[in-house]
């Protein structure tokens, strides 16, 4: 049905190419669109390196150890033999310290901050350079102990034009003289559209941001682009419990609370009675858009019945299910007192 | 095994040295180091330090790659040493040193060039034309 339309359309603009149209397709059929913490509005990183906005983070990721060091798919590295030991219960507390502390390593949340501007400084200009050369120079300084932002990488247009690299030229230079692990020349073909697609309709959300970490800087649009995207379709498909655990979920918590998109979780936050962790949501929402709920001080659903009246989009579906979360703790003290009628203990 | 950076040539303080280029690469793909080197020694000769390398081949966007070590050669050019002329040209279109005049020469021989050859193309096309019409 689609190819038919389509073949329509090329039929009567003959102006664009096959080649074209396959692009064309590609952009409509992923449905979600980049949202990216753009250069020209609020800057988001103040308030995500704040401290505070850190540690409620951290707590909405709810680490579980047995996740944290799970099997991963790391391609390259072999896996080791584990080893069983005996230990007395001190030796115990301590291993579960450093293992608590190595978590808090891995789980470093990656940096939100704003989409970096394009370079365009031009340092001289030389019309008499015209006809030198047919292709640009591109001048690298390959001085030692020179940070990767900071290094100075230059190109030579053919018109004699001598400019600051752009970005990509930038980032192609420094992982050529200076290879970073993991990360490629060339941006892998997963992050096309197309490609895209299909990891995410695999929920190969992990994959996907791991491998974005690696590859681009946190200020890229490509990188924004890719989160974005990911964020979204998990939260169109209340994925929540895939990225706990994960580095990832305290952006992805920061991105929902940015754009003012927390219903999905809070939703399912309610269905799985973590009323403290809705709190803390609401708390970050507060901190985020200098709003007021009250969610410091409640410790049950009354933050969080302000915040529907006030700003939710979800109204109908999050009333019900605070009725069903009342509902139920209702039926559990019943239940709690019944058992200890049942046991005479009152 | 690629010799280190810093080099593995003998050398004594007060010899006369040179930063140039050593042909790396092989038969029909040239690509070069930019050295220091005493200016006595041969061009193959272990070298004194590495200092950058240019590739002359344009790569698929169009660009000719260069790495300097700007540190590195603002020490050797203090020490005293000399540059050779294509050095010297590349250090000037990067804009280390002003612009060196072959570089102008060469452009400007260019643009004459292809302006002959312009003039020569457009009177061949009116010849053709004045051929074609007189038939």
């Amino acid at each position: 049905m689609c190819t038919t339309v389509l073949r329509e359309i090329c039929k009567t603009f003959p102006k664009y190419t096959s080649k074209q149209f396959r692009v064309f397709v590609s952009l409509r059929s992923l449905g979600y669109a980049s949202r990216e913490y753009a250069h020209e509005e609020r800057d988001p990183a103040p308030f995500f390196f704040d401290s505070n906005v850190q540690s409620l983070l951290r707590t909405l990721t709810r680490v579980d150890l047995n996740k944290v060091f799970r099997k991963r798919k790391t391609g390259d590295l072999k896996l080791e033999q584990p080893t069983y030991k005996f230990l007395t219960d001190e030796q115990l507390q301590d291993a579960l310290k450093e293992a608590h502390e190595k978590s808090s390593q891995l789980l470093q949340i990656p940096p939100v901050i704003k989409v970096r501007k394009p370079i365009d400084t031009v340092i001289s200009n030389d019309p008499a350079l015209q006809g030198l050369e047919t292709s640009k120079f591109v001048f690298t300084d390959i001085s030692y102990g020179i940070k990767y932002s900071q290094r100075i990488i230059v190109v030579r247009e053919t018109d004699g034009t001598l400019r600051h690299a752009d970005w990509d030229v930038r980032e192609r230079m420094n992982q050529l003289y200076f290879p970073e692990h993991g990360r490629k020349l060339k941006i892998p073909r997963m992050f096309e559209n197309t490609n895209l697609e299909s990891l995410l309709n695999r929920k190969e959300y992990i994959f996907l941001l791991d491998r974005a970490c690696i590859q681009f800087e946190p200020d890229d649009a490509n990188y924004q682009r890719v989160t974005s995207i990911t964020y979204q379709h998990i939260n169109d498909n209340n994925d929540f419990e895939i990225l706990r655990s994960t580095r990832h979920f305290g952006a992805l918590a920061f991105f929902l609370t940015w754009f003012k998109n927390i219903d999905n979780l809070v939703l399912d936050l309610l269905e799985t009675l973590h009323i403290e962790e809705v709190n803390v949501l609401l708390q970050l929402y507060e901190k985020l858009h200098d709003q007021s709920f009250g969610a410091e001080k409640s410790d049950e659903v009354e933050a969080l019945i302000i915040y529907i009246n006030k700003a939710a989009s979800k109204k109908g579906p999050l009333e019900l299910a605070v009725q069903a979360y009342k509902d139920l703790k209702k039926q559990r003290l019943q239940l709690e007192k019944g058992i200890q009628a049942a046991h005479g203990l009152t | 095994m690629l010799p280190p950076g810093s080099g593995t040539g003998q050398f004594s303080q007060f010899s006369k040295k040179a930063i140039r280029f050593v042909r790396k690469g092989c038969t029909n793909r040239p690509f070069f180091h930019i050295v220091v080197a005493e200016q006595r020694k041969e061009q193959f000769m272990p070298v004194i330090e590495q200092v950058g390398s240019y590739d002359p081949i344009p790569n698929e966007y169009n660009e000719k790659l260069v790495s300097l070590n700007f540190e590195r050669i603002r020490h050797w050019i203090g020490n005293g040493a000399s540059i050779s002329q294509p050095v010297q040209e590349l250090l000037g279109l990067s804009g280390f040193l002003p612009i060196h005049p072959r570089s102008y020469m060469t452009a400007w021989r260019n643009r004459r060039a292809e302006k002959l050859n312009d003039s020569v193309e457009t009177k061949e096309k009116a010849e053709n034309v004045d051929s074609q019409t007189s038939k």
